[in-house]
């Protein structure tokens, strides 16, 4: 076991970074006067590992939406449920699956030490029947169904759809009601087995928590994994979108829009440095200082709801605008003329120096929140980075370096643009 | 830990609460002015967003944004909210701590001084407010109003609150309506400025690592200036239903929505409010609630069922998500499970979980900026104010007596059902 003290002198924050025996990776993140402590165990095993290996070593498809329905069914166990056990320690329990991992979560002011042992203790307890996986099918179907009401969830899942062609991010976290139906419990004894491996894992905690009660807790609970990582596969998409624009009708008063550029990219993951300088280049682009912004809502082309973001994981890397607008294509056209105004003419030295003390202290800010801290100590060990990277790099970004990732990432020919229309 | 807020009063009607800890990295004002839930409500609630996109300073809105980047930046946004029936209208900072600021200058004071600027200094170019930035705020608030009903959950909950208390002032939208914004001139709204100035019951709450001196005088400077005459807002409650309303809506979505609206048998915002949360979190509160437990768990009749009580107008409202043609059989358990409430149907560890959880999630609130704002925000009507330790301990403090005798106490007024697979219509505004 190797435990190891990692420091930000600049914020004034440390946590404790654990190789744990049983092979699971372990953070603790104390916070000075916080009642409240917040721990995620989390896999890296989201919407887009939609294959595992076969007995004969080759891949085999799994259906679109396990990652999910194996959250959902975590939570139940042969004797007491997750939530009635949670109720007992007066903790707040929840899970989530994203594109890239599945987290299970509690946050709580008092009893840290019960309701971490109930954490570690059901996520490693399967517990799945046919009769249990079939009552699932009819609530997560539900949960479907109500997201094909939700026209924020479907602007976006219809770019995805439009940018990518191969990558399985663009395939709904949830799945299908065709494809759950394909899900038996011995689906989930597998992807469990394969993705549910200490060494595929990690478990991180902030706030009101100490290393001494997760260590404790750790091994007394933590089953030895075979210490085998999941392998994801790196799926490697055409330059092309699948088509540059989709569009769809909803119940909505107002058309929305989200307009992606897709990256090529020849490795799957973007380094820090790479991160940083989208978000910066996004914000100098249509930041609410950018001329840009100022155009987009004097034209009544845009509303308070403008929004941006560098939407990036394993294999997909793309910056978004999306918003509400009476001509979502004329607003998309202008976005456009501004980058290529923007490529012609270099970026202004200040817009680059207010963009960057913008980000500085937008990353100072995520260190008031228990939650935001360990779900981001989680996310930045599956991607290979440490917490306090982001900020040290932030402070050392250079106008050169930001300039040089314009050109790569908003290649007009590689854009396209969702928008979903009153009926 | 436990930060008793510091409460000044800096002009008449004018509360300052500022609670002062080196927990966070930043530090963060808001302020609210209420007002009741009448007159020129289009001018009101176009007023904080008006406020916060120019002032004297920073005529121009990417200026202003230019400044705020600068200031590390900072995070400014306005709102509007109905709590009981007021308005209340809010403007909040919210910038790093000035131990991280890069050049050692002072982001606080700067901020203040900000803040102070849109207040009371706006960009009023022929003694009113510009005409093209009305126009814009105009749009920009029936676009926001639209897109707020967007969001099914929203609507359904919305429309249920207007049919059950239609008649009573709770029943108007916190915005007004379309006609009465795209009526609005620049001299409206400096009228509903001043009014706001000069009449609406305010407070100001700010969280940060320094003493809140800076913004105690800059705030009592620029009162000093204006001749107070606050009017407190009240709010009519209706303990009682007097008989059960139906109504159906048809819209082409695929999950339909379910909202019971019932009077929580409360003639105050603080008559048995303890005791009214607890049940409220029993019937349909936690996981481990009577709602989620039986009516979405066992028996599959919702993809979501909670409860939640409001307490500024005494109602408890419970929203599900259900597929349209079982909304009456989850009807009836939604009410089966209120009957067992009422007749102390409660296991101790339901009663035991409820405390625990509402107990849990008061002192959370003290780690988090945002959270102590809302909190401190939600009680400018309270005379003494409270922290959320100090609630927690009148939560624990409960029984199980009381909470059945709360329960009893609750009648069903209104249920509204948007169901599915109906005709496109367009929405009223």
């Amino acid at each position: 076991m190797r435990i190891e003290q990692i420091q930000n002198s600049l914020l004034g924050e440390s946590y404790t970074e654990i190789d744990h025996s049983s092979g699971l990776k372990i953070f603790v993140m104390p916070k000075a006067g916080y009642s409240s402590a917040y721990a995620v165990f989390a896999a890296k095993y989201g919407s887009i590992d939609t294959k595992i290996p076969a007995a004969d070593g080759a891949f085999r498809e799994i259906p679109e939406g396990t990652a999910h329905f194996l959250e959902h069914k975590l939570f139940e166990s042969e004797e007491l449920g997750a939530f009635e056990r949670f109720a007992k320690t007066g903790a707040s329990a929840n899970a989530y699956t994203s594109f890239d991992r599945t987290g299970y979560l509690f946050s709580c002011t008092d009893n840290f030490r019960k309701s971490l042992e109930i954490l570690l203790d059901f996520v490693q307890k399967p517990y799945f029947t046919e009769a249990t996986v079939a009552k699932e099918q009819g609530i997560i179907g539900q949960e479907i169904r109500m997201y094909k009401d939700v026209p924020d969830w479907q602007v976006l899942f219809n770019l995805l759809r439009s940018l990518y062609t191969a990558h399985p991010v663009r395939i709904d976290i949830a799945g299908t009601q065709e494809s759950i139906a394909r899900i038996t419990a011995q689906t989930l004894y597998d992807c469990y087995k394969n993705f549910y491996n200490p060494s595929n894992m990690v478990l991180a905690v902030a706030g009101n928590a100490n290393v001494e009660d997760v260590l404790e807790a750790a091994d007394k609970l933590l089953q030895p994994g075979d210490g085998v990582k999941a392998s994801r596969e790196f799926v490697k998409e055409p330059p092309e979108p699948a088509r540059n624009y989709y569009e769809e009708k909803l119940p909505v008063n107002t058309p929305q829009f989200m307009l992606g550029f897709k990256e090529d990219i020849q490795t799957p993951e973007r380094t820090t440095i790479e991160r940083l300088c989208a978000n910066i280049l996004l914000e100098i682009i249509a930041g609410k200082s950018s001329p840009l912004y100022k155009r987009l809502l004097e034209a009544g082309l845009i509303n308070a709801g403008f929004s941006f973001e560098y939407f990036e994981g394993f294999g997909y890397s793309c910056p978004i605008f999306a918003g509400e607008s009476k001509d979502p294509v004329k607003a998309a056209e202008e976005i456009k003329n501004e980058i290529r105004g923007i490529k012609a003419n270099g970026i202004d030295a200040a817009a680059f120096a207010r963009a960057k003390r913008k980000l500085y202290g937008r990353l100072v800010m995520m260190y008031n929140d228990v939650d935001e801290l360990a779900n981001e100590l989680a996310s930045a060990y599956f991607a290979g980075n440490g917490l306090f990277d982001d900020i040290e790099l932030c402070k050392a970004l250079t106008l050169d370096s930001v300039i040089a990732r314009l050109a790569a990432l908003f290649e007009e020919r590689y854009s396209s643009l969702s928008v979903i229309k009153p009926l | 830990m436990s930060n008793k807020p510091e409460i000044r009063e800096i002009a008449p009607g004018v509360r300052l609460c500022s609670v002062q800890t080196d927990r966070f990295k930043t530090g963060a004002v808001s302020f609210s002015m209420a007002l009741p839930l009448e007159g020129d409500m289009a001018a009101n609630a176009a007023l904080p967003f008006i406020l916060h996109r120019s002032c004297r300073r920073y005529p121009e809105f990417s200026a202003l944004n230019g400044r705020l980047d600068e200031l590390y930046g900072a995070s400014l946004s306005a709102g509007v909210a109905k709590i009981g029936e007021s308005q209340a209208l809010t403007i909040s900072l919210t910038a790093i701590d000035d131990r991280f600021s890069l050049a050692g200058e002072s982001v606080a004071q700067n901020c203040a001084d900000l803040l102070a600027d849109l207040l009371f200094d706006p960009d009023l170019p022929e003694s009113v407010f510009h005409e093209k930035a009305v126009e814009r705020e105009k749009r920009l608030l029936i676009e926001k109003m639209k897109s707020e009903r967007k969001d099914k959950r929203v609507y359904a909950l919305q429309r249920c609150e207007e049919l059950m208390c239609a008649g009573e002032k709770y029943a108007l939208n916190k915005y007004s309506t379309r006609e009465d914004i795209e009526s609005l001139t620049g001299e409206r709204l400096y009228t509903a400025w001043r009014r706001a100035l000069e009449t609406s019951l305010i407070q100001a709450v700010s969280v940060s690592s320094g003493t809140s001196a800076g913004i105690a005088e800059t705030f009592g400077k620029a009162f000093s200036e204006i001749r107070r005459s606050p009017v407190r807002p009240a709010t009519a409650f209706i303990k009682s239903a007097k008989e059960t309303r139906k109504a159906e809506e048809k819209l082409p979505v695929k999950q339909g929505k379910l909202v019971l609206g019932f009077r929580a048998g409360m003639d105050n915002p603080l008559d048995g409010t303890a005791a009214a949360r607890v049940m409220t979190d029993i019937y349909g509160g936690g996981t481990y609630s009577k709602l989620f437990m039986k009516v979405r768990e066992e028996l599959s009749l919702c993809y979501y069922c909670s409860a939640r009580l409001n307490n500024h107008k005494g109602l408890l409202m419970v929203q599900s998500g259900i597929e349209s043609e079982k909304a009456a059989e989850a009807e009836a358990e939604i009410l089966r499970q209120l009957d067992a409430v009422k007749k102390g149907d409660i296991l101790a560890n339901e009663f035991d979980a409820s405390l625990m959880s509402i107990c849990d999630h008061r002192l959370s609130i003290e780690d988090s900026p945002a959270e102590l704002n809302s909190w401190y925000t939600a009680q400018i009507f309270r005379e003494d104010i409270m922290t959320p330790m100090e609630d927690a301990a009148d939560i624990r403090a409960v029984t199980l007596d009381e909470v059945v005798s709360r329960a009893e106490k609750v009648t069903l007024d209104t249920v509204y059902l948007l169901s599915g697979n109906g005709e496109a219509h367009e929405d009223e505004d």
